[in-house]
């Protein structure tokens, strides 16, 4: 599954770049996102609880940030576990630019799924994902700036 | 008498199944019973580093947490294929070990790595989902067309380019010379689908290990539980085939995909004994998907080239078959003696050359499914026929009936020689219940509609009851393909007969009575069939290959034979007339000519209460025979489909399907059209609806009835059946055959309707309305821009 | 763990049940009625069909403990004695072969006829295909289920 998009967010590059740093952030705006520690300067242990199509899963995995150019640029790579669900892994390449003082966020994604999401889930892999990032950035959006502002997705 | 040979006698087994009461491997229940659940890969090929099963173990009601270093460490052996095949440079196939836990790779999604054994089946797979296996994650091998090439990821280290053999039949230079003097080739690539047997029962187990008797017992869903017990003990090590007991109760289809004996079973007994404890596990459908052997998965290109008359002059076929990622028991069979072996079909062709390669892929293996190797060479030969009418402005019959072969036996340049056939009159019968004629007019209102009509045909062959065992063994098989049978005469005169087919589905308990009944002239419902249990019947190879009327119900003739016989001797002896004056009919034993007689059951009496016997004639009435036929059986059929395609949605409807068979002495024509029923929508579903789809990383996608499209009832119509009948000389019935001949022939006939329709060659099974729908797209002129 | 009481095959039933079970597995496992069977597990084969309330429901899609005081007819509980119209025109007709799809093909047949019957609907074999829609059958190929549903419904 393949998918990129843009998001304009009222708030500055520093902002933004400190708040996808940020545990906190994170854990609150990742979608059914249950637990997510720091481990190490760059990696995250994560818990999310998913349901795409037929199947409801607890992923368990490690997230891990890499090609860091603060405050530009980095990529999020993951992999988690969902038992007898399957697996998701990908990742994503975010880069943020500045734009009359406001960011233009945008990513590229690549996932991929595997056993029993991929038999039971995929033909609902796309519409899930466009829907989680969509959920992702709202709640972003809205823990940085209480008041909405345009999105160019 | 009503109830003998060719009678349309009902089935005696319906009553428990019309009432809820059979009793299938799931249904059943043991004292001290405890459930598995497997824990699989979600992975298409990747190193076992650790499995941490401690969290597992912990949980409520769990057993045991078993793995494949213990199976192996405790002996079981690795799975077997049952064929063994020698590649055209003269050296072995590659085979890759088959553990049925995995140990240090998984090659599949699917491939189980352990077993959890509970209490409950909901404590079993929730612990199973708490075993933490870690995976070292290697790219996988998944296309049938690739996996050959030199950069692919190699599914088993040790063989090169995934090739488990690369095996040729016929006469390349003689083709070669043939092709090259033809007036016309005609040349084709094709794909035969994926599909998944999709029984609806599905697979299940119940391991019971008795540690007093050291002796297990294993209930499970087989089409041939004898075979089960051989390899389970000559094999995998389980237990010597005096100490282990297979039952196949009522077994809900099979199609192939319930002849092999998978890791399930293997683990189930081994658990078994692990644990002192009854293990069962019943596969959920998702599981069915993923773990039953897949079918057909075969890339093809051929040429075939013709003289000015429009005579068949040579055939060459060159094929890529996908056996998965391990060989399992028929899989290496299936692609080569199964297939190679039918590339003459109905026609006379003097030169023929087939080259197959098998190859691993890290995908679920693939082994016989209904029809096995012979849809694949019926699909190739019947598109190529008719393909090359078309391109030399034959009618399609007419170019097929140019090439008919009209002598028997008649030796082909692939090994076989059929037996006996018509195929003109099966034609001529096809065409007429078609309504051939009145096809263009048909086609002419469909046009007014804006529907596109089309007719297909499909003139099959196949080779039945696999035979005899020599031959097969010089060929490379693993076990003889003969028939058991035990007759035995009660002393009421009740008839029981033990078989070592399996029925699941084909009727035997009706039909396999229906011989007795005629024989004697009592009725069927004196008669029983035992049958799917190693302690009750001595051994047998199974159901599979349509093999149960040819060589199974031939054994019982033979066991009749001698019960006629001794019966006969008792009777003379009684009534004190000539053996040869003897008639035995309607339930009655007469001395011609005369008003001396004896009842049925009293014959039976006479025998077991031997107070007047023949000098020297041992008590009792039961005869047992083993038939070992001296040739396969080579049911034929023309199939004629009709379809109507919407160009708008390419919705494609077949609107009439014909099936004209023949399959030599029918027994019961009802369950001979019901067997051809489920094979035509068998057929149908591979042409317009059914293909499993793995993505580029192994992953399999159609793992439910939400994504695999099987035929439904609004998907098919009601079928026209007829019969033609040129007995086969090659066992005493003149059977044939019937179980799999609709989904060999009717891929082809719906396919060339189609194309017949559409007026492009350019479509792959399934043809499903995108792809009807592009083809016919593909076939318009652009439109110039404006 | 919740009680349950519900009228099985017109005997009174009462259990206590985990809640997740489904009303596929409280009639197999508790009550050992094992002619309704399990042929999948995303509700589309329809081998589990019971009527609930004279309604044709697959099993495995509904939850026991939500049955409270409903009526369950299973296969084993169509006819008294005897054979049920539908049971022999299967029979008559061979409609099945291995038998696995076969109780869920009459118990939907059965709910087909009613619910024609009841809106004065006649019952053609386009009809009755269309409405085998969600119950799978391998061995067939529908033809002669189709016939002794057409059979049965001239005789119910």
């Amino acid at each position: 599954m393949d998918m990129n998009g843009e998001h304009r967010i009222a708030a500055s590059r520093e902002t933004v770049w400190t708040a996808l740093n940020d545990e906190d952030v994170l854990r609150a705006c990742i979608p059914g996102c249950e637990e997510l520690n720091k481990t190490s300067e760059t990696g995250f242990h994560a818990i999310v609880v998913q349901k795409i199509g037929p199947v409801k899963a607890r992923f368990e995995g490690e997230v891990e940030l890499t090609n860091i150019k603060a405050p530009e640029s980095y990529t999020i790579q993951g992999e988690g576990k969902g038992g007898v669900a399957g697996f998701a892994k990908g990742g994503a390449d975010v880069t943020l630019a500045e734009e009359a003082g406001e960011t233009l966020l945008a990513y590229t994604v690549h996932a991929t799924v595997g056993g029993k999401l991929a038999q039971l889930g995929s033909r609902l892999i796309d519409s899930t994902a466009r829907k989680l990032a969509g959920k992702f950035f709202d709640n972003f959006q809205a823990h940085l700036n209480p008041e909405p502002a345009a999105e160019t997705a | 008498m009503s109830d003998g040979i060719g009678a349309r006698v009902k089935r005696k087994e319906d009553k428990r199944f019309i009432t809820g009461k059979g009793k299938y491997t799931d249904d059943i229940r043991m004292e001290n019973q405890a459930y598995a659940a497997f824990v699989r890969s979600p992975h298409a090929h990747a190193k076992v580093t650790g499995i941490d099963a401690s969290a597992a173990e912990a949980m409520d009601g769990v057993i045991a947490v078993l793995n494949g270093a213990q199976l192996t460490g405790d002996g079981i052996g690795n799975i077997i294929t049952g064929w063994a095949i020698t590649s055209k440079d003269g050296s072995p196939m590659n085979i890759g070990a088959w553990s049925a836990l995995a140990t240090e790779k998984v090659r599949y999604v699917g491939d189980a790595v352990a077993v959890v054994i509970a209490e409950t089946q909901a404590q079993a797979r929730l612990a199973a989902e708490a075993v933490d296996v870690d995976y070292e994650e290697l790219a996988p091998s998944v296309s049938t067309a690739k996996t050959l090439q030199d950069n692919q990821p190699l599914v088993h280290d040790e063989i090169a380019n995934n090739l488990c053999f690369d095996w040729e039949i016929g006469d390349e230079a003689k083709t070669d010379a043939a092709l090259s003097g033809a007036a016309h080739i005609t040349e084709i690539e094709l794909t035969n689908n994926r599909l998944s047997p999709n029984a609806m029962e599905p697979r299940a187990a119940i391991a019971v290990f008795d540690s007093a008797e050291d002796h297990y017992t294993l209930y499970t869903t087989s089409q041939n539980p004898h075979v089960a017990r051989l390899v389970l003990s000559a094999f995998y090590n389980v237990a010597p085939e005096h100490k282990l007991r297979v039952i196949a109760p009522d077994v809900g289809g099979g199609f192939g995909s319930k002849i092999y004996i998978y890791p399930e079973e293997i683990t189930c007994l081994w658990a078994s004994m692990k644990t002192g404890r009854s293990v069962k596990w019943t596969a959920d459908r998702s599981e069915a998907f993923m773990t039953d052997a897949h079918g057909r998965d075969h890339v093809t290109k051929a040429r075939m080239g013709f003289d000015d008359t429009g005579k068949i002059v040579g055939f060459k076929v060159d094929t890529i078959a996908n056996i998965g990622a391990y060989a399992s028991l028929f899989a290496t069979a299936t692609p080569t003696y199964l297939y190679g072996t039918l590339l003459s079909g109905q026609y006379d062709i003097p030169a023929i050359y087939g080259n197959v390669k098998a190859v691993y892929t890290n995908t679920v293996p693939v082994d016989a499914y209904r029809g096995a190797g012979r849809p694949e060479a019926t699909y190739l030969i019947e598109r190529i026929v008719e393909k090359a009418a078309r391109e030399m402005g034959r009618d399609v019959a007419d170019l097929r009936r140019t090439n008919f072969i009209r002598a028997f036996p008649y030796q082909t340049q692939v090994l076989l020689a059929y037996d006996s056939g018509d195929f003109d009159t099966v034609l001529d019968m096809a065409q007429k219940a078609a309504d051939v004629a009145g096809f263009p007019a048909r086609k002419a209102e469909a046009a007014s509609r804006g529907k596109l009509r089309g007719l297909g045909y499909s003139c099959f062959i196949e080779a039945c009851g696999l035979a005899p065992s020599a031959a097969a063994g010089s060929l490379g098989a693993g076990v003889g393909l003969w028939e058991s049978a035990e007759v035995r005469v009660n002393p009421v005169g009740t008839i029981e007969i033990l078989t070592g087919t399996h029925s699941h589905g084909q009727g035997h308990e009706t039909t396999f009575c229906q011989l007795a009944s005629d024989r004697f002239g009592i009725p069927v419902e004196n008669v029983s069939i035992v049958h799917g249990d190693t302690d009750k019947v001595q051994f047998g190879m199974g159901t599979y290959g349509s093999r149960s009327g040819p060589v199974g119900m031939s054994a019982v003739m033979k066991a009749l034979d001698k019960v006629e016989a001794k019966v006969k001797k008792i009777v003379a002896h009684s009534l004190e007339a000539s053996e040869d004056d003897i008639v035995i009919e309607g339930g009655e034993a007469k001395v011609a000519g005369t008003d001396k007689k004896m009842a049925w059951h009293e014959i039976g009496l006479a025998a077991y209460m031997a107070h007047n016997l023949p000098e020297g004639m041992e008590p009792g009435l039961k005869e047992t025979s083993f038939f070992d036929p001296v040739n396969f059986s080579f049911p034929s059929g023309t199939f004629i489909c009709e379809v109507e395609v919407d160009p708008e949605t390419g919705v494609t409807q077949i609107v009439q399907f014909v099936a004209a068979d023949d399959f030599g002495t029918i027994i019961n024509p009802m369950i001979v059209e019901g067997q051809v029923h489920g094979g035509v929508t068998q057929g149908i579903g591979q042409a317009l609806l059914e293909g499993v789809v793995y993505d580029d990383e192994g992953q399999l996608l159609t793992g439910s009835y939400m994504d695999y499209t099987m035929p439904r009832a609004d998907d098919v119509p009601s079928y026209v059946i007829g019969h033609g009948c040129t007995p086969s000389p090659n066992n005493p019935l003149g059977l044939k055959g019937c179980g799999e001949a609709g989904a060999i022939g009717a891929p082809p006939a719906v396919i060339n309707a189609i194309v017949d329709a559409i007026g492009t060659e350019n479509i792959e099974m399934p043809a499903t309305p995108q792809r009807v729908w592009a083809a016919i797209q593909a076939t318009q002129m652009p439109v110039a821009a404006e | 763990m919740t009680n349950v009481s519900m009228t099985v095959n017109g005997k009174a039933v009462s259990r206590d049940i985990p809640d997740t079970t489904l009303l596929s597995d409280f009639l197999r496992e508790e009550l050992r009625l094992t002619g309704t069977h399990v042929g999948c597990d995303t509700s589309q084969c329809g081998a589990c069909v019971v009527h609930v309330d004279g309604k044709a429901v697959k099993a495995c899609t509904a939850l026991a403990v939500s049955l409270e005081g409903a009526a369950v007819t299973t296969i084993e509980g169509i006819a008294n004695g005897g054979l049920h119209p539908m049971q022999t025109a299967f029979n008559d007709h061979h409609g099945l072969q291995c038998g696995f799809c076969t109780p869920g093909m009459i118990m939907a047949g059965i709910d087909i006829v009613n619910r024609y019957k009841a809106q004065g609907r006649s019952l053609s074999e386009e009809a009755i295909r269309d409405e085998l829609e969600g119950n799978i059958c391998r061995c067939t190929g529908y033809h002669n289920i189709v016939k002794a549903i057409e059979d049965a419904a001239a005789k119910m």
